[in-house]
């Protein structure tokens, strides 16, 4: 063989092993660490490229359910799901993809029949259970009307939702999730019910799961404000006020004003 | 078998290459900021939770149920995001859950949910601030990465 053949057929061989493209396995492998290090749009773009290789790959799917859901991409989180559970029906982890954006979308029994399917297969499996007890937990949909009062809660106006410093959408709500009576407009006063029940649903069973027992106070701040919220007696009483207002001071606002509705004895 | 498979079963064993960085190491600065908050008076550990639940990394106390926390911190955060969005109150920053024996932080951010658990007579204020700084911090990276 001619030194220039032997050069050629070295370099042949030396050029396959640069350019070979890594294996689909090892794409989802270093997908994995870009998503451990936060890295989404990165580790996406390997999923992709990995998918595009075996396109039959659950691993591959998972994934990029996952990724889809770190991004907030909803639909293409729920169809990347459903293609590994089309691929292998009992996916524990498909099955809780999915269940935790129905829980998220209020959809309590698509959520509960979901990690039922996981449980059955997978009975401890931590996450399915926490989701589960959230799901099972006793707020469910708003039912009620604004205005009608559960027997035992003191009766009470919009009239009387009157906090010692400016505020909005004061409202008082059931854990089920239906207004009791509100200072906003009717379709507004559902939406802050619903938004109110799940938070006290999900804040509840975080703060059991850590052992700190039931949700009394709340305060969640955000680019338009910060929201009071007070729990007692299945009762949600919540306000938002301007974000400059000190949180200790939002408080006792609102602790105060629980008191002067006769809703709580044990406002802080 | 009761125990479902390691949430990428198959795709967990080592590369042999770390993901390529520019700069410090996000995974480190996560521990790092994670390992800090937990050391203020009376918090007692957190963790940095995906928004789809899956942890990132944790800094609680060894008998603490990390992947049920993680579930429940992740669904909890993101109900806090989409409230905020639907009421049309801009962004969700942080949010604060007291109880009889305890309080837990929610910060929100980019990759995820940083979820501080501390004793009922935590300063709330201090942490509260303490969250907003770390989660600054973290921000800069994310545009950067």
């Amino acid at each position: 063989m001619s030194l220039g053949a032997l050069l050629g057929r070295t370099w042949n061989g030396i050029a396959s092993i640069v350019v070979r493209p890594p294996t689909a396995a090892a794409l989802f492998r270093r997908a994995l660490e870009y998503r451990n290090a936060g890295r989404y749009d990165e580790a996406a773009r390997l999923v992709a490229e990995g998918i595009e290789q075996a396109p039959q790959s659950s691993i591959g799917h998972l994934l990029a359910g996952y990724l889809c859901a770190a991004r907030r991409e909803i639909e293409p989180a729920k169809l990347a799901f459903r293609r590994v559970l089309a691929l292998d029906p009992y996916h524990p982890r498909a099955l809780l993809g999915l269940a935790r954006i129905a829980l998220e979308e209020n959809d309590l029994e698509a959520s509960r029949a979901l990690l039922d399917r996981a449980l059955q297969f997978y009975p401890d499996f931590p996450e399915a259970r926490a989701l589960q007890e959230m799901a099972i937990s006793p707020s469910g949909p708003a039912a009620a009307t604004t205005g009608a009062a559960p027997a035992g809660t003191p009766l009470m106006s919009a009239g009387d939702l009157e906090l010692g410093i400016p505020a909005r959408d004061l409202s008082v709500t059931r854990a089920d999730g239906s207004p009791v009576v509100a200072r906003v407009d009717d379709k507004r006063a559902q939406v802050l019910a619903h938004h109110l029940a799940q938070v006290h649903r999900m804040a509840t069973a975080t703060l059991a799961c850590a052992g700190l027992g039931p949700l009394r106070r709340g305060v969640v701040e955000t680019g338009g404000g910060m929201t009071l919220l007070l729990s007692d007696a299945g009762l949600i009483l919540s306000a938002t006020v301007d974000g400059h207002v000190e949180i200790g001071a939002g408080l006792t606002q609102i602790a105060d004003l629980a008191t002067k509705l006769g809703m709580t004895a044990s406002a802080p | 078998m009761s125990e479902p498979p390691a949430p990428i079963a198959g795709a967990t064993q080592p590369t042999g290459s770390a993901v390529p960085s520019r700069g410090p190491s996000r995974a480190l600065a996560f521990r790092e900021m994670l390992a800090e908050l937990s050391k203020l008076e009376r918090v007692r550990g957190g963790l940095i939770v995906t928004p789809d639940g899956l942890v990132i990394t944790t800094d609680l106390p060894s008998q603490s149920p990390a992947d049920a926390l993680a579930a429940f911190g992740a669904t909890l955060g993101r109900e806090l995001e989409l409230g905020a969005d639907r009421l049309g109150r801009g962004g969700f920053n942080a949010a604060v859950f007291s109880a009889a024996d305890g309080t837990i932080f929610v910060g929100g951010h980019p990759i995820g949910f940083l979820v501080l658990i501390g004793d009922q007579d935590v300063d709330v204020a201090a942490v509260r601030s303490a969250l907003g700084q770390a989660l600054d911090r973290l921000r800069t990276p994310v545009a950067n990465a």
